[in-house]
């Protein structure tokens, strides 16, 4: 096999270095000691024909998990090739899925544990031993302090560390962390990606349903971009059938994006007016009559409220159409037509909702209208599918007297839960925006002083990044496990380095569907360097805090000291009667006893791979083990079902055993009707009916423009901004202006150019494009990154979120990102 | 022997570009934005917003055509460029001078130079990797999400290839020039 | 047969080399000229020139092609356009040479010699150039024998310019001997081997179906009217050189015969072009008119029509030829105009983009391929210069370059 000779090199280094690296610790250039030349790097790796081991694994590029077979050769990943047999990748990776090994290898990575030697944010750390880091963590250093000290002066109270992580397989062990450490401080990316979506859904049709693309013969796709925001397996499936080839596609972006070029049709919209345009389309349905009456009729609460409010606000199409711009004859054809082709009709749900304010309601306003047509749990429409059940694995959640609920004030729904509700009306899962803002206002009924982060980049991933500095600056314990040193690792007081996802088994997971499945991480090759996979973090964590913490507990919480008195009290009464006895046996013999619930190791003393398969063992036996070992995936039947039907096309299930209908075509809400009015929100003081406000109207005073924000194919987020191949297809992000625009600013092409907001500013280079407004300009989210420790992705582009200000979705604490205005000036 | 193609179902194609890293990851094609074996061609849609022509912004994946009548083999002077038996036209990196007289002779821009041999390279039907090892699918085909390409033995009349060029309409690329490329796009 | 087939032994050879009339030189003879200024600003600059070489050879040594700006839609450069302008120079002064040895032109006869030699001359530093464009000249050597391109017009130039060399070489040392019958065999031959290798030349941009602006008939005939012009304006260089532009009788009368065999060129060569041009832009094909107007837009292409066409044919046409000091500094004007000629087919040939589509996000379409030479490129480039300069001065000291007395 050949290895490209700069990689060969690089390898030699690692191994070199993990021989030597024991005595150089040094201060600051820990992180990429063997970093080629800038601009020398080029590690590309080519397969051999000799032997090699493949290993199926998911992908973890992005959130999708695409089945891969790694191919590994000599120790060394070669390449990454899709993984045929997962139903939801359908024999796919994306660029970013085969630029994984760029990942694996990319020499910035973070090899070592670390502690901050510097002023926070600084970017200034020590290498330590493991064992170091743990005991930085518990009894901090001279520059930070320790979660001992910090919970001792908290007097026991958990809720002063906050927990946040990103998406991603492990999470699930992470959040166990959380819930042993018992803090009642959790956030993850929910409410800046897609809780107003998958809430509006759940509260409106019973849950956030999937899109049978693959029989919907109509789909309207608005502020969702599937050719570029890749979610599988919609991506694979709707392109194949656009174009005039049995799916009409009508898309609605006020972008020209790569799924409007795909589309049959493209119509630009203002931003933050779908809501009207929703309302327009639900008007002409009514009006005329075009609804599916037996659905409506069978499977509908309140639809005649619904219609009245609907016809009663004058919602037609010409109205919306001077707020949407929007032609209103187009409305007509389009609600027209999707009745026509209903239930087989689809007005794709979206994933990211971060949009604007009133994204809650535009997302119910479209569950009913897709409920109108009766495309629910069917064919061609909006589907439920089926999950394949794991067996359990035993958690933790020790109750901790001195806990502090997360909530300024408690709302007892009946289930005995504190709810978080000063900022959010409805959830109870966290916004990310208000926490940020009521911790720097100091508006918590207590202090929060500690973080751990967890596969997660705040610095980069909420509007405002000035806030964000801000808060990390003023958190004094941070942890941070990561794979890179990202912006959010340079913030951090301890810096825990975990392996890429291809050098760990991470937790089996199910993947719900039309074709449902298991899937299962498996490990490639060993970690390198130092790293460690997450569980093995916590094990080793864990161990080391458990009982000193332990030992704080004891001293603030009643109830532990009630329960240790008790064995007091036992040992002092010797003779007992029968009764005595039998409580004496449930009570704890020794201190040993009581420490054993407050164990927080517990949950990750045995390794991933024994998990999984008791998990899976538990329901599927041996053969659902050893299908996952070997192929990665694994379903009932699979041996029978899954044939490859051309050489790109496979079957999963045959078309009678798929899950287009769990449900009867019903809704999965509690009454198990369509909700087109939920009486419990207008006790909030929230519409219960999708509603148009005035304010929700597109504003853009002369001269400024409304920032957008949003995904491109060929990058995650804020995470692959470092991995050179992709760097390679497209070195950085533009700001998209619209090129009469530019013309008149004598901005051409690959200007630097300075967007301001009242919130910050940033220079970028600029891309005039007709494929956007002229009062409208668009970033590529993800990129102008400041940790100095990353190559590629160092100041590389804008940073959206420097400019994006942090305004809350009022209903769920979301962000709403869309509802910036910008200036623009040519420097 | 056989006698490779490959049809695309072009318009299946989302320009993510997954091809062109697993082209490289497979191949070992170098980083740098010219190096490389395969690619997919864009436009800014015709018009003025709002009235874009959608049809004007269709995305064209290429990469070497495989030609039957090859002008990068006809000009080179050493038979570097040669045809192998699978009829795919390849480049023998010991016999290449690195005259570039293939480079400027290509119609397709399907030539690049591989500054680690300092000779021309271009897809070769991944020849060297995984047709050697016995697989019947290139990187590029097997890893696209819309399953653009479908490559196969045209001599073989059965073979998948074979059957949809019989089916489907198809057309080929600067076909005036007498090239007789190997990659079909569908209609 | 026996006695036709004449075998040569290594002996025989050797004694024919040892009968070659030249001056016995030493290093402080060759450093030893007359010091005028001019000549010292000469030396200079020939000093300049053969370092800027080295210092080019050592940067493309150090980093390989990277050292060029040559990239994958403009592969040929700098070095490939001084490689033509040499071998053409030197197709030109082997024209301008047979026309008195070989075709038996009396009064050109005094310049044969020198032609000759300097046709010699212009194909090495041709051939020192290319050795460093081409990535692996000694690959090049093998497999050109070992795996001919017989249908690479690249093969048949370069291989015919290795032929043409040895011819030109035989040549010359017949002449120096003054065996004038075998220096016309020789000399008919290496000249219709030249003209052969020239038309190839021309070829490999005429097989070009890819480039609509190069492809076809035009380039092979072309070049070698232009190859013509360029050793008529280089016996002007020569002589005035030769002569310091006070030339003999017979040296007049041969040079305004040459110039108005010049004039009749260039005339023919303008006829050429302005059609060229008008077919190009009028004859219906889109891509090949737009290339053909942007080329009309860009400075080299006036620069190769003042310098090599219109400057000369006027001080041709106002003195019938006869101002040969004027002609002698035209003709200096005249080889930086043929400089540009050969940049510019290079360059033009490579102009259109062959793929037309953007192939990242942010990038404007291509529209025209953009090359600037490098410095390295530049820096080989006049030392190519040097190098024929150089080799031309130590032939001056070598070898009598004059006609010899006896006709
Ligand atoms: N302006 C703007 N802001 C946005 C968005 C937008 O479109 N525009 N999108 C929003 C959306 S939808 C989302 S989901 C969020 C996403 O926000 P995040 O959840 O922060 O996601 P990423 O940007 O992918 O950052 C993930 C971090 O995890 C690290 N990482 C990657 N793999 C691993 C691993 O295996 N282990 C560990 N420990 N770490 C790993 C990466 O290095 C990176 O630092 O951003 C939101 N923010
Ligand atoms: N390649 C790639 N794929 C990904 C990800 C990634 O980072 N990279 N991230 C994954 C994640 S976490 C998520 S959440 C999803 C996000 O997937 P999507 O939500 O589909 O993607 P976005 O790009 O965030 O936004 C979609 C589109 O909405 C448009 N838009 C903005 N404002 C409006 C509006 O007011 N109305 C309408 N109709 N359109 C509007 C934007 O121009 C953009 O094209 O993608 C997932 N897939
Ligand atoms: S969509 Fe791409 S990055 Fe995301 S999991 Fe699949 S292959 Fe990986
Ligand atoms: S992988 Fe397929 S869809 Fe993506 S750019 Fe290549 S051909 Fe197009
Ligand atoms: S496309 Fe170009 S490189 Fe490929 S065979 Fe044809 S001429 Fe040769
Ligand atoms: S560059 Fe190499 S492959 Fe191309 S023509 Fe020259 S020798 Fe042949
Ligand atoms: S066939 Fe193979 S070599 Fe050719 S472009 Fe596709 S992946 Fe690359
Ligand atoms: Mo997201």
């Amino acid at each position: 096999m050949a290895i490209e000779i700069s990689r060969r090199k690089f390898l030699q280094g690692s191994v070199a270095l993990s021989v030597i690296g024991g005595t150089s610790v040094g201060v600051s250039p820990l992180f990429s000691e063997e970093k080629e030349e800038q601009g020398e790097l080029s590690i590309t790796t080519k397969t051999g024909t000799g032997k090699a081991k493949l290993v199926p694994t998911l992908c973890e590029m992005c959130v999708n998990k695409c089945a891969a077979i790694a191919r590994v050769e000599n120790g060394i990943v070669t390449k990454l090739d899709p993984n045929p047999m997962f139903p939801k990748s359908k024999n796919m990776l994306c660029p970013r899925g085969n630029a994984g090994i760029q990942a694996l290898y990319d020499p910035d990575r973070l090899k070592y544990p670390m502690i901050r030697v510097g002023e926070k944010g600084e970017g200034k750390f020590k290498r330590v031993t493991w064992d170091e880091a743990y005991n930085a963590i518990l009894n901090g250093t001279d520059k930070f302090p320790g979660m001992a000290k910090i919970l001792d002066e908290e007097q026991d109270n958990r809720s002063s560390f906050l927990f946040c992580a990103g998406e991603g397989m492990a999470e699930h062990t992470f959040k166990t962390f959380y819930s042993a450490f018992g803090s009642s401080n959790w956030l993850n990316h929910a409410s800046i990606c897609l809780q107003t979506v998958s809430s509006a859904y759940n509260l409106t049709l019973g849950a956030y349903p999937g899109a049978d693309l693959e029989n919907a013969t109509y789909v309207i796709m608005a502020g969702a971009n599937r050719a570029e925001a890749i979610v599988t397996p919609d991506t694979m499936t709707l392109f194949k059938n656009t174009k005039g080839r049995g799916t009409k596609l009508v898309c609605i972006d006020p972008r020209f994006t790569n799924t409007a070029a795909k589309a049959d049709k493209w119509l630009p919209i203002n931003p933050g007016t779908d809501l009207a345009f929703v309302l327009a389309l639900t008007y002409v349905v009514l009006k005329e009559e075009l609804y599916n009456k037996e659905y409506v009729e069978a499977n509908f609460n309140d639809f005649e409220i619904y219609k009245n409010h609907i016809i009663s606000h004058g919602y037609t199409p010409e109205w919306a159409s001077k707020i949407t711009a929007i032609p209103a004859k187009e409305i007509y054809t389009i609600a027209r037509e999707f009745m026509q082709h209903a239930p087989k009709a689809i007005y794709y749900p979206g994933r990211r909702s971060t949009f604007a304010a009133n994204d809650f309601q535009l997302r119910r306003a479209m569950a009913i209208f897709q409920a109108l047509g009766g495309g629910i749990d069917t064919k061609g429409g909006l589907v439920f599918g089926k999950k394949l059940e794991l067996g359990t694995h035993e958690g933790l959640a020790p109750l901790y007297f001195q806990a502090a609920s997360r909530a300024v004030q408690e709302v007892d729904r009946g289930e005995g839960k504190p709810r978080y509700d000063d900022c959010a009306i409805v959830t109870e899962s966290g916004s990310w925006l208000a926490w940020r803002d009521r911790f720097l206002e100091n508006r918590m009924p207590y202090k929060v002083r500690g973080m751990f982060v967890y596969k997660h980049n705040p610095m980069l991933n909420m509007p405002n990044t000035k806030k964000t500095a801000q808060m990390m600056k003023k958190m004094e314990l941070t942890v941070v496990i990561d794979t890179m040193p990202s912006d959010t690792v340079m913030y951090a007081d301890v810096v825990l380095p975990e392996c890429t996802y291809l050098e760990r088994t991470d937790p089996v997971n199910t993947f719900p569907g039309v074709e449902p499945s298991i899937a299962q991480r498996n490990k490639v090759i060993e970690p390198m360097y130092e790293s460690k996979p997450l569980i093995e973090i916590l094990r080793g964590l864990t161990q080391k805090i458990s009982k000193p913490l332990f030992e704080i507990t004891k001293k603030y919480d009643m109830d532990v000291q009630d329960m240790i008195s008790k064995i007091a009290n036992s040992a002092a009464d010797t003779n007992t009667t029968e009764d005595a006895n039998a409580t004496i046996a449930s009570a704890p013999k020794s201190e040993e006893d009581i420490f054993a619930e407050f164990d927080i190791s517990l949950p990750f003393k045995e390794s991933q791979e024994k998990i999984n398969e008791h998990m899976v063992h538990e329901l599927y036996g041996e053969e659902g083990v050893k299908a996952l070992k070997e192929h990665g995936v694994f379903y009932p039947n699979m041996k029978q079902f899954f044939k490859q039907v051309s050489a790109n096309e496979f079957q999963y299930y045959p078309e009678s055993e798929k899950a287009y209908s769990v449900n009867n075509g019903a809704p999965k809400t509690e009454s198990g009707k369509v909700e087109c009015n939920l009486a419990f929100l207008a006790e909030k003081g929230i519409d219960p009916m999708p509603t148009w406000k005035n304010d929700f109207a597109f504003v853009v005073p002369k001269g400024k423009f409304r920032m957008l924000t949003g995904r491109h194919a060929q990058y995650t987020q804020s995470s692959t901004a470092n991995n050179s191949m992709l760097h390679d297809l497209m070195p950085s992000n533009y700001v998209w202006i619209n090129k009469r625009v530019a013309d008149e600013m004598n901005i051409e092409f690959g200007d630097e150019v300075e967007v301001s907001s009242p919130t910050g500013k940033v220079t970028i280079k600029a891309y005039p494009t007709e494929q956007i407004a002229p009062n409208v300009v668009f970033f590529i989210h993800g990129f102008g990154s400041q940790s100095e420790e990353l190559t590629w992705a160092y100041k590389n582009g804008g940073n959206d979120n420097a400019v994006i200000t942090d305004k809350v979705e009022p209903i769920y604490g979301a962000a709403a990102m869309h509802e910036t205005n910008v200036e623009i000036r040519k420097v | 022997m056989a006698n490779y193609g490959m049809a695309l179902d072009y318009k299946n194609c989302i320009n993510c570009k997954a091809c062109e890293v697993a082209c490289k990851e497979e191949n070992g094609v170098e980083l740098g934005a010219e190096k490389h074996r395969i690619w997919v061609g864009g436009n800014e849609p015709d018009g003025i917003w709002p009235l874009l022509n959608i049809a004007s912004a269709a995305f064209m994946p290429s990469q070497c055509q495989h030609c039957e009548n090859a002008p990068c083999e006809e000009v080179c002077p050493t038979h570097a460029t040669y045809y192998d038996d699978n009829g795919v036209v390849r480049v023998d990196a010991d016999k290449c001078i690195l005259c570039s007289y293939c480079m400027n002779a290509c119609p397709y821009d399907a030539r690049y130079v591989d500054s680690r041999t300092m000779t021309v390279d271009k897809c070769n039907f991944c020849s060297e990797t995984r047709l050697a090892r016995g697989e019947t699918t290139t990187a590029c085909q097997n890893t696209c999400p819309t399953k653009v390409r479908i490559f196969g033995d045209l001599d073989d009349p059965n073979s998948e290839i074979s059957v949809l060029l019989r089916t489907r309409e198809h057309f080929t690329l600067k076909t005036h020039l007498g090239t007789k490329p190997k990659l079909f796009y569908m209609l | 047969m026996e006695q036709t087939v004449k075998k040569f032994s290594i002996k025989e050879i050797k004694e024919f080399i040892a009968s070659i009339p030249y001056n016995k030189i030493t290093i402080k003879d060759i450093l030893s000229f007359e010091k005028t200024k001019e000549n010292k600003i000469l030396a200079g600059v020939i000093a300049l020139l053969l370092g800027l070489f080295i210092m080019g050879v050592l940067m493309y040594l150090l980093h390989g092609h990277h050292a060029y700006n040559v990239t994958r839609e403009h592969p040929w450069g700098l070095l490939i356009a001084v490689y033509i302008f040499f071998v053409v120079s030197s197709t030109g002064l082997c024209i301008v040479g047979s026309l008195g040895d070989v075709f038996g032109f009396k009064d050109y006869m005094l310049i044969s010699k020198r032609a000759i030699f300097g046709s010699i001359v212009t194909i090495l530093s041709g051939f020192a150039v290319i050795a460093f464009e081409i990535g692996h000249p000694v690959t090049m050597l093998i497999y050109n024998i070992v795996s001919p391109g017989l249908r690479s017009a690249i093969w048949w130039m370069g291989t015919l310019y290795g032929l043409y060399l040895t011819f030109m070489i035989i040549e010359f040392m017949f002449l120096l001997k003054n065996d004038m019958k075998n220096a016309r065999t020789f000399g008919l031959i290496g000249l219709l081997v030249g003209l052969a290798a020239h038309s190839n030349l021309g070829g490999v941009f005429g097989f070009l179906n890819a480039r609509t602006i190069s492809n076809g008939v035009f380039y092979p005939t072309y070049f070698i009217l232009t190859a013509f012009i360029t050793g008529i304006f280089i016996a002007f260089i020569m002589m005035g050189f030769r002569y310091k532009l006070n030339f003999t009788k017979e040296v007049q009368v041969m040079l305004s015969n040459l110039a108005k065999i010049q004039g009749l060129l260039i005339s023919i060569l303008i006829f050429f072009v302005t059609w060229k041009m008008l077919t190009d832009i009028y004859g219906g094909m889109e891509n090949r008119s737009g290339v053909a107007i942007h080329i009309l837009g860009s400075w080299t292409f006036w620069a190769e029509v003042i310098l090599a066409m219109l400057i000369p044919i006027y001080i041709i046409l106002k003195s019938k030829g006869d101002d040969t000091k004027k002609l002698f500094y035209a003709s200096l004007g005249g080889m930086v105009g043929i400089f540009f000629m050969r940049y510019n087919l290079v360059h033009d040939t490579q102009l259109k983009p062959l793929q037309m589509m953007k192939t990242e996000q942010y990038q404007l379409a291509p529209q025209w391929v953009h090359y600037f030479p490098s410095a390295a490129e530049i820096m080989i480039s006049l030392g190519g210069l040097g190098i024929c300069l150089a080799l031309y001065y130590v032939g001056t000291k070598l070898f009598n370059l004059d006609s010899d007395t006896h006709h």
